[in-house]
């Protein structure tokens, strides 16, 4: 972690507020309860528990696709009540990783990626070196090309995964981003994507592969168990208080 | 304004992939919009057609003022300057007893002989008034007033007909532009909202990357505004077609209809249908972008 990333995390710049989220969808279901806690600039959290829990409800709320029921939630600062436009332009700050991936289909891999880019006023020149740069990263040069309906899961998962890194994000939200990778690629991937939080940039991760993360030492694990979460285990095996009050 | 300049490349590629994700609708669109545009270049080019009739006829329309017996020619020529100076006249000209013999031999043709069974001439003197049609009843009354006229031969009716009718076609013109408007309007907004529904997991995935609605709709409204210019590109075909066809059939057949020249004709419908489908395709297109909320695409 570079000294500017150290400096910043100790100063304790919060990123995400949950205080008191409740959401309950339309048809009655109570996805999270009572949610309560502070996630910092730079910080790696990983969120586990099993299917249905609320994994994918939490990071919708963050994503402003979902708006909390009950309680506050602040997201850069911003309450996640605010109209589409702002939400719009809150979501150009973060790198999402879909569990379907949400690619276009009847597009290449390239242009898979740099649609994440275009809206940012950024030249095509360079915005298409960004993309390629992302796609190497993942290990995916040699299907730039390539339709993405013709990827295998693993391949589309990568390309979701490099469509969210490729915008230099503040915040990167990556729902099971490992499910259909195998063990090399998972590790990689896992590794790429929690490298960004050396560059200050919070990571949030979904996962049901505890095995890949239990040697984990600078990130936070919270459990989800019916929508209320719990602290595992914080930042370096100790227990925050920062994080779930 | 940097993004749409930097996305000119990939918004003209996604509006050819809407089109082409919905082929046989869009060509019935465009065809029906080619028709639609095609109907209202026949109606303005009648327009126009009676326009120049119209306007001619206008051009032509006159009185015949007859003065009292024992009028000398001094006194008539005096009488046309008078007349000259009321609003409305156009021109005064002083007709003799036998141009207006010689007249009438042309008008009749080659029933002139019945002339030959007059020993004097029957025809009188009189002043040829050329009229501003607008102000007719004005320069009627002006002339019946002036002294030394005996009475006025006016064409009221046939004149009044011609303003009506010149009124008719007019308001049959503004009716016909404003539905074919309003009616290519709606084609192009149900064919955007089509376009947008069939890329609704498209559209969805941009919203959720942070895309602005500028953005996403920019494609769209490109192939809106694509697909009715094209439909005016046919409908000035067709046009040009029927005119090339009509003038060769009738232009020298009806010489008593003063016809606009075919070139002036032909260059304003062209130029109309093709500024009129490309206004009716942008307002198409923003009209079916804003009729879109964000639940319709997810």
């Amino acid at each position: 972690m570079n000294s500017l990333a150290k400096e910043r995390r100790a100063m304790g710049v919060s990123m995400i507020e949950a205080n008191g989220v409740f959401l309950r969808y339309k048809d009655g279901t109570e996805a999270l309860k009572n949610v309560t806690l502070t996630i910092k600039q730079g910080e790696l959290v990983y969120i586990t528990g099993p299917s249905g829990s609320g994994k994918t409800s939490f990071l919708k709320l963050l994503m402003g696709m979902e708006q909390p029921t009950g309680g506050t939630l602040k997201v850069f600062d911003q309450p996640m009540t605010g109209k589409e436009r702002e939400i719009r332009k809150l979501r150009r700050k973060i790198g999402p990783v879909f569990q379907e991936f949400k690619l276009i289909e009847g597009r290449t891999v390239l242009e898979n990626v740099m649609i994440g880019i275009r809206f940012l006023g950024i030249s095509p020149k360079k915005m298409k070196e960004a993309a390629t740069n992302a796609l190497h990263k993942v290990g995916l040069s040699h299907k730039i090309s390539s339709k993405v309906e013709n990827l295998s899961w693993g391949e589309a998962q990568r390309v979701a995964i490099a469509r969210a890194v490729v915008r230099k994000p503040a915040l990167i939200l990556a729902d099971e981003p490992t499910g259909n990778l195998d063990y090399e690629n998972a590790v990689h991937i896992l590794k790429l994507l929690t490298s960004f939080t050396d560059s200050n940039v919070t990571v949030i991760i979904t996962t049901h592969a505890t095995h890949l993360i239990e040697n984990e030492k600078n990130a936070t694990f919270l459990r989800v168990n019916a929508g209320e979460f719990t602290i595992e285990r914080s930042r370096n095996g100790g227990y925050d208080e920062d994080i779930i009050l | 304004m940097k993004t749409l300049f930097y996305n000119i490349g990939y918004f003209r590629k996604e509006a050819a992939k809407t089109i082409w994700l919905n082929p046989l609708s869009n060509l019935f669109s465009l065809l029906g919009t080619g028709l639609i545009l095609f109907l209202l270049g026949m109606v303005m080019m009648g327009w126009s057609i009676g326009d120049h009739i119209i306007d001619s006829l206008q051009k032509e329309a006159e009185i015949s003022a007859y003065f009292e017996k024992g009028i000398s020619k001094e006194q008539a020529e005096a009488l046309v300057e008078d007349i000259k100076q009321i609003e409305g006249v156009r021109e005064a000209t002083l007709i003799g007893e036998t141009e207006a013999r010689d007249r009438m031999k042309e008008i009749l043709g080659e029933e002139a002989h019945i002339l030959e069974l007059f020993d004097e001439n029957p025809f009188e003197a009189f002043i040829e008034v050329r009229i501003d049609l607008e102000l007719m009843n004005s320069v009627l009354k002006d002339v019946k007033e002036q002294k030394g006229i005996e009475y006025v031969r006016d064409n009221r009716e046939v004149l009044e007909q011609i303003r009506d009718i010149t009124e008719g076609i007019k308001l049959f013109g503004y009716l016909v532009i404003l539905a074919v408007g309003i009616t290519t309007v709606i084609i192009i907004a149900h064919m955007i909202r089509q376009g947008i529904y069939n890329n609704k997991d498209h559209i969805n995935t941009l919203r959720l990357l942070g895309a602005p609605n500028s953005f996403i709709g920019f494609p769209y409204l490109l192939s809106g505004l694509f697909l009715t210019l094209l439909g005016g590109i046919l409908a000035a075909v067709l046009v040009t077609l029927l005119l090339e066809g009509g003038y060769q059939q009738f232009g020298g057949s009806i010489p008593f209809i003063p016809l606009p020249t075919k070139e002036a004709l032909l260059g304003n419908a062209v130029s109309f249908l093709i500024i009129i489908s490309a206004l009716l395709g942008l307002l198409g297109s923003l009209f079916g972008l804003s009729s879109i909320k964000p639940h319709d695409t997810k």
